[in-house]
């Protein structure tokens, strides 16, 4: 049996206000190393929100989240982000690429800030880029790319610290249907072959086909889990 | 992380240029004011006191505060050879100075009577340069040198004679008449009005003041400090005599460079102020642009600290590259004002002789001012960078990626 990498208990993010809002509202789930998981949902469920607080960017109101043991609620904020660092691969909806680096030193930067060696993260970078098809983009900014070009860099960049898993919130939303197949596929095979956990938040069908487990979340509390 | 500091610089290549354009031109502006500033009043302090006065001056105590020949000292109170021999004195030079009145004909003025040994005196008392008309008075003769303005007002020419009356040693009766053997363009506006020369022994016979003098200007190498020369020969002096540098001699001229001073820094201080919002714009307007991408940073690991340090280097190398063109673009300027001044005209020449002042603007080439613009715009580029590194440090990821 694969060990958990994630496993909630409890959790609760209110968000306070006139009318306080239960975004999340006591899910308690374990995500266990090689999944392939989408926590799916309408807008407004609260799947970013959950994710957003699996990858430690958000604290819960109530609840605990533990990665690899570590109960990240109890971090500091720097604990917390060399905890990111190390840990959690992060691919967002809009790239979000440093738009001045090349494709190549977007994905060397998550090791350069961990202090890897020069010749390392070179050797990584291109071999990650290699392996989301982009051998021959290496020097090109993000300017340069289309945008699934810009997501697969975004792979690349989010699978070069050695995470334990990734996390990725709409990956596919701004992708045409070429660029979201070719993406899930790249996904897939690094799932399948390199054993990496992937967590998706999402509402795009093409993701929940490709997806070994959907957890669908409504109100902020899950509705099942296949 | 220079790397990405120096790409963000120019990810906005038109604000990044207008940004160094801007700092260049303050800096250019201000360190040509400055240099203006300081230049005047260097030369003006070269001229009264390195030409003229001497930066360092022995008298007999309480001299320069009562300018009186009872306060003479005799020659033999001054170890001349132990003074001179002290590192920076290049050599010590007697003088007699008193007033006396001056007349010729119906013309008459109250003037400053100064003998002098031209061959061992300063550079501006050397008369041989100064010299507009007829010649140096020889050693010990009844001959006398008048500045050019005091000559235009008793409306003398070389060989006429001069009459003078005044009070001696002990108070005898201090008179004579000489005849005029040159006259001379003295440069200080102030000593051109009122000034006659003559051999040092002539001036002690007539003041009735044999082997006293009232002042032994103490003579420089061009490399000294007179500040350290000064430690060094106040103690070689007997009790009875004192030693004054420039700024105990003039007070007034120190206060007057200060108040000066204090008038082009408020000026400045007012340039750097504007500037520094000009700055702070363009940081806001660079930190709102890029909270989302500070947000991912902070996302996938970047520590608040590091991305901040990132920030304000990026930050200095853009104020620092303008202000560093500035402080180069400048230089020539300096260098030319220096060798060609400003010569003022019309009514701005007369304001500025009134107050006995050259009427010429100079520039310092002291490249210190240069620098302490740099600095300032360091400071500045600290500063306005802080609110960079307020909002990083308070800045929520998933909100910033939001905006």
């Amino acid at each position: 049996m694969s060990k958990p990498v994630i496993e909630v208990k409890n959790l609760e993010k209110v968000y306070e206000g006139v009318v306080p809002v239960h975004a999340v509202n006591g899910i308690s789930l374990t995500i266990t190393q090689g999944e392939f998981t989408a926590l799916k949902g309408p807008s407004g469920c609260g799947k970013t929100t959950l994710l957003n607080m699996l990858g430690g960017l958000d604290q819960p109101t109530k609840g605990s989240i533990a990665i690899g043991g570590v109960d990240i609620t109890t971090l500091s904020e720097n604990e917390l982000i060399d905890f990111r660092l190390r840990n959690i691969g992060f691919v967002f909806q809009a790239y979000n690429l440093i738009p001045v680096l090349s494709a190549q030193e977007n994905v060397s930067f998550i090791m350069l800030l961990q202090n890897r060696p020069k010749e390392e993260r070179e050797q990584r970078a291109r071999q990650l880029l290699e392996a989301v098809g982009l051998g021959d983009k290496e020097d090109k900014r993000p300017g340069q790319l289309s945008g699934g070009q810009q997501q697969r860099v975004a792979v690349a960049r989010a699978l070069a610290s050695k995470p334990q898993f990734v996390l990725a919130d709409e990956p596919t939303a701004n992708l045409d249907s070429q660029s979201t197949a070719n993406l899930l596929d790249i996904m897939e095979r690094l799932n399948k072959e390199e054993g990496m956990t992937f967590v998706f938040a999402t509402h795009d069908d093409r993701v929940i086909k490709k997806a070994r487990r959907i957890i669908s979340i409504e109100d902020g509390k899950v509705l099942s889990d296949n | 992380m220079l790397k990405l500091a120096w790409r963000n610089i120019w990810r906005n290549k038109g604000r990044s240029i207008i940004t160094m354009a801007a700092v260049m031109f303050c800096v250019i502006f201000a360190v040509v004011l400055r240099s203006f500033q300081v230049g005047v009043w260097e030369h003006m302090v070269g001229d009264i006191v390195a030409n003229n006065f001497g930066y360092l001056q022995i008298h007999q105590k309480g001299f320069w505060g009562d300018q009186n020949l009872e306060r003479s000292m005799d020659e033999s109170a001054v170890d001349w050879s132990t003074l001179q021999e002290v590192p920076g004195v290049r050599s010590l030079i007697p003088r007699l100075e008193s007033f006396s009145l001056v007349s010729t004909g119906d013309n008459n003025r109250g003037s400053l009577v100064l003998g002098i040994r031209p061959e061992d005196e300063l550079a501006g008392l050397r008369l041989t340069d100064q010299l507009v008309d007829g010649r140096v008075f020889s050693s010990a003769s009844d001959e006398v040198v008048v500045s050019e303005g005091l000559a235009d007002y008793l409306s003398v020419e070389v060989g006429d004679s001069l009459l003078f009356l005044g009070q001696g040693y002990r108070g005898a009766s201090a008179y004579g008449q000489f005849m005029v053997s040159g006259i001379a363009k003295i440069s200080n506006p102030e000593l051109n009005k009122q000034l006659v020369v003559l051999p040092l022994e002539t001036a002690q016979w007539m003041y009735n003041a044999t082997d006293l003098l009232t002042t032994v200007v103490v003579d420089l190498e061009s490399d000294a400090d007179y500040a350290a020369v000064k430690l060094e020969l106040a103690p070689l002096l007997g009790e009875e005599l004192e030693l004054l540098d420039w700024e105990q001699l003039f007070p007034e001229l120190v206060q007057t460079i200060e108040a000066d001073m204090a008038g082009g820094q408020i000026f400045v201080t007012i340039l750097y102020f504007i500037i520094s919002f000009v700055l702070l714009g363009t940081v806001i307007m660079m930190v709102s642009e890029r909270e989302r991408e500070f947000g991912i940073l902070v996302s996938i690991g970047m520590r608040k600290t590091r991305l901040a340090a990132v920030t304000v280097l990026e930050n200095l190398m853009l104020l620092m590259s303008g202000a560093v063109l500035g402080m180069a673009v400048v230089k020539p300027v300096q260098f030319y004002f220096k060798y060609n001044p400003i010569d003022l005209s019309g009514q701005m020449k007369e304001a500025i002789e009134q107050f006995d002042f050259e009427p010429k603007l100079y520039t310092t080439t002291s490249f210190l001012i240069n620098l302490n613009h740099g600095a300032i715009v360091f400071c500045i580029g600290v500063l306005v960078s802080s609110y960079a590194v307020w909002k990083i440090m308070n800045l929520n990821p998933v909100k910033s990626m939001r905006s």
